[in-house]
């Protein structure tokens, strides 16, 4: 029982990080990026060649990862979603096209074959008949820490105020007196360094492969349908809620259909509650 | 979106005449990759009626094929039934999937809708793979299924065949009022439905043709190649190479589709002696974004532009 | 004789928010009634209750004396009512005609597949709104805000209604374009259209109104002859701003 907790908690606070930055993009930019897994795919594999080929210390690894998220983020909005102003369809396609292209590149430097990413801290520690590793400890701090960060620049921090106006309305921030592409262009970027470092805890999780893209973008995708747009708490509360029906679905039914019950739920909120259990209007 | 003139006719029917000498002109191998073409467009036209139309954007394509795929291909091996029953049951399935996809149309669009129906896809990616694999097959899916014809000829024949029929009759289908209902939807579904018509009675009809196509496709698709793996089908890069072949070749065309179809398919049949595995997709991909950056109406409107410039038309 | 549209004790609250009040009135045939009230009086609203898009939370509304109030919005234009709206919303890559077309075909799909379109009944309703033979095969990129305008009534003509509701329709035209609408509307009221207008525009919607209802806050203030409800107080204080 313990076990389940633990575990679960741990997890969940993977994909509350996951999905943290595919939510911003959805709320503040009104558009579904659909590369938003290539960021985490970019993450991983920078650190790993950073870290694990070239033996820079981790920490600096991991920022290294993170700047190049940014740094993706920043020409995808450029070169990508700017100059399709807006057309919804147009961006999911390219993005979808992108994402595409991204992992065909890593298969192109890396291969296709699965590499192993050591773990960011190594250990392991018993809690309560858990065996947790030093890991996925980190990753949950890393992300509740982020979160936490997150909260306060939205709620607190005039640029976080920004977003939220622009999130509501385009126009009448750009009135207001918000530059609309410059709020954008900060949450393509903040939303590529969160992806990146979500996709070195991920990777070190899992393993680093070049379709590791897909598994994150759907967990994303379920947190955004299930706790509908706009809320860091929603997006939170939800991660948990996929979290935890993961590690009950390994841990009590059946390991194989640990996703099926995920898909289940989005298949199901959207058909009973299409804005999301904590969404406030619904996205066109 | 006006009516039928004759060069349509005259081009039908030097399309028909192409696909009929076709085997005569090139290589076995050639032939080979003509085939996949010609499923690409099956699957890429499917995908337009309903998405190219009405802006549902539909990511779970593959969704609907694997359920024509699946149930042809369970029914023929594991039950012994006759290929004449069991692809029509196949695509009877792929129609219901079609039903089961409209459901969330119902209720939402845009973004949301696409990304519903990629968790379809996920979904029956899982299902396949874990409730009955004794029928399934599990992960490695099934081999030694049953298949239509053999050999090159024949079995282009068949495909070809397949591609201009569905082609045709889809064609001559999106030409009347219903195409141009349809293709109302996707500009403003609001408006169809102020100006008297139901737009839910439209969008079943588009799933239920679309997913009639991807049945038909699927259940083909099955027989020729004599095997199936979830991990092929539930695939992004499938479900990439079908929207792609629709977009660059010009959605809500049906001429388009099987432009993008061949387009790509000689692209990756091109870049296979340079780049032999997955990389081929880097450029592959790379084609494709520029491709629809440049001209999101896709090549059937470069081909015009191009030819008007030639004829000096304005 | 039933009225071709007659509301009686329409309410609708969203949440705590009461958008239209226990409104009642009704329109006769072949009559035009405006429909006025201050920014937010809840006129829209009514509207939007008329075509089904919002249901109301109580209340009946009739169309020639059938109860409408449970129909959904197709089904009610194939009764005989619909509606502009102040923002114009063509299909953007069709033509003039085209737009039309969608106006005018039946709801049946096999009807759509196995009929070809009116093409004499098309332009006929393009011309009588006022369409240039060369405007018929642009698209509405091409168009002014006044021949938007035209081409909303034109599908809303094609889809038969015989009650049509105009909502501001005069908003962000120019005043020659205010005087060709308020020509049509003229011309299609001594057809026999039956009319709900809501519009700011006072002075154009004047000669084009039998009589007037007034709204705010979703209640009704006034209803009478142009002149009567203009001389009231309560509107003149809601509506106007002066006592």
């Amino acid at each position: 029982m313990m076990q389940i907790v633990i575990q679960g908690l741990l997890l969940s606070g993977l994909y509350a990080l996951i999905a943290m930055g595919f939510t911003l993009i959805f709320s503040v930019g009104r558009v579904l990026n659909l590369a938003y897994g290539a960021y985490l795919l970019i993450g991983g594999y920078v650190y790993f060649t950073v870290s694990q080929t070239f033996g820079v210390p981790k920490p600096i690894g991991l920022l290294i990862a993170a700047t190049v998220g940014c740094a993706v983020g920043l020409l995808k909005y450029r070169f990508l979603v700017k100059p399709l102003k807006g057309d919804h369809v147009a961006v999911e396609i390219s993005t979808l096209i992108l994402a595409v292209v991204l992992q065909a590149g890593v298969v192109f430097l890396y291969g296709d074959s699965s590499k192993i990413l050591l773990p960011i801290v190594p250990g392991v520690i018993q809690v309560a008949g858990a065996s947790v590793t030093y890991n996925l400890l980190a990753a949950t701090i890393a992300s509740w820490a982020i979160l936490i960060g997150l909260y306060i620049i939205v709620r607190k921090t005039h640029i976080g105020r920004a977003m939220q106006a622009v999130s509501m309305d385009n126009k009448g921030a750009a009135i207001s007196g918000v530059d609309p592409d410059k709020i954008n262009m900060f949450t393509w970027g903040l939303s590529g360094t969160l992806g990146a470092i979500a996709g070195v805890f991920f990777a070190s999780y899992t393993q680093l492969h070049p379709a590791m893209w897909v598994a994150p973008l759907i967990i994303a995708v379920a947190v955004v349908i299930v706790g509908g747009i706009g809320s860091i708490i929603g997006t939170l509360i939800v991660a948990h809620i996929i979290g935890f029906m993961e590690i009950i679905s390994v841990a009590l039914i059946a390991p194989e259909l640990r996703g099926v019950f995920t898909m289940i739920l989005i298949i199901a909120v959207l058909l009973i509650r299409p804005q999301g259990l904590f969404g406030r209007e619904e996205l066109q | 979106m006006t009516g039928i003139r004759w060069y349509h006719l005259a081009l039908w029917i030097a399309f028909v005449a192409i696909m009929f000498v076709m085997p005569q002109l090139v290589s076995k191998g050639t032939l080979r990759i003509i085939i996949m073409a010609n499923f690409l467009a099956i699957f890429a036209i499917s995908w337009d009626v309903l998405s190219g139309r009405t802006g549902y954007i539909s990511f779970g394509h593959p969704f609907l094929i694997g359920i024509g795929a699946y149930t042809s291909a369970i029914l023929t091996k594991r039950f012994d039934v006759p290929l004449e029953v069991a692809m029509p049951i196949a695509v009877l399935m792929t129609m219901i999937g079609g039903i089961i996809v409209f459901l969330p149309a119902l209720r939402i669009k845009g973004s949301y809708f696409a990304l519903v129906t990629l968790a379809f896809m996920e979904l029956i990616y899982q299902l396949v793979q874990v409730i009955r694999p004794d029928l399934t097959g599990g992960t490695r899916g099934m081999s030694g299924i049953k298949t239509i014809t053999r050999g090159a000829v024949s079995n282009y024949y068949l495909s070809a065949s397949l591609l201009i029929a569905i082609a045709f009759s889809m064609w001559l289908l999106m030409k009347t009022q219903l195409g141009i209902a349809l293709s109302a939807i996707g500009m403003n579904e609001e408006s169809v439905r102020g100006s008297g018509l139901s737009t839910t009675k439209l969008k079943l009809f588009a799933f239920l043709t679309s997913a009639f196509v991807a049945g038909i496709g699927g259940a083909f698709y099955v027989h020729y190649l004599g095997s199936i793996a979830p991990r092929a089908l539930f695939d992004i890069n499938f479900l990439f190479t079908i929207i792609v072949a629709a977009l660059i070749g010009g959605a809500s065309t049906i001429i388009g589709p099987i432009i993008g179809a061949f387009f790509l398919t000689f692209l990756l049949e091109f870049l296979r002696p340079y780049l032999p595995g997955a990389e081929r997709y880097f450029i592959y991909g790379m084609v494709a974004l520029l491709l629809y950056m440049y001209q999101p109406k896709g090549l059937i409107a470069l081909m015009h532009t191009g030819w008007n410039k030639l004829t000096g038309a304005r | 004789m039933s009225h071709p549209l007659e509301i009686t004790n329409l309410v609708k609250r969203f949440g705590g928010l009461v958008a239209t009040n226990d409104l009642s009135f009704h329109v006769e045939q072949g009559q035009s009634v405006g429909l006025i009230g201050p920014n937010g009086a809840g006129k829209t609203t009514v509207f939007a209750q008329i075509m089904g898009e919002h249901r109301q939370t109580s209340g009946t509304i009739k169309l020639y004396g059938k109860d409408i109030g449970n129909k959904t919005t197709p089904e009610r234009i194939r009764l005989g009512v619909s509606r502009t709206y102040q923002v114009p919303r063509p299909f953007s890559d069709m033509t003039v005609l085209e737009n039309i077309r969608v106006g005018q075909m039946s709801s049946s799909i096999w009807k759509m597949i196995t009929t070809r379109p009116n093409h004499e009944r098309e332009e006929e309703i393009a011309h009588s709104v006022g369409f240039a033979e060369a405007d018929l095969h642009k698209t509405p990129g091409e168009l002014s805000m006044g021949d938007l305008r035209k081409l909303e009534m034109a599908r809303t003509i094609a889809t038969g209604t015989s009650v049509m509701l105009l909502d501001e329709v005069f908003a962000g035209l120019t005043v020659a374009e205010i005087a060709q609408i308020a020509t049509l509307i003229q011309k299609m009221r001594s057809d026999g259209m039956t009319f709900l207008i809501v519009s700011h525009d006072l002075k154009a919607l004047e000669p084009l109104v039998d009589s007037l209802v007034a709204i705010n806050y979703g209640s009704k203030i006034a209803e009478g002859s142009f002149a009567e409800v203009m001389g009231n107080a309560s509107v003149r204080e809601s509506y106007l701003g002066v006592v």
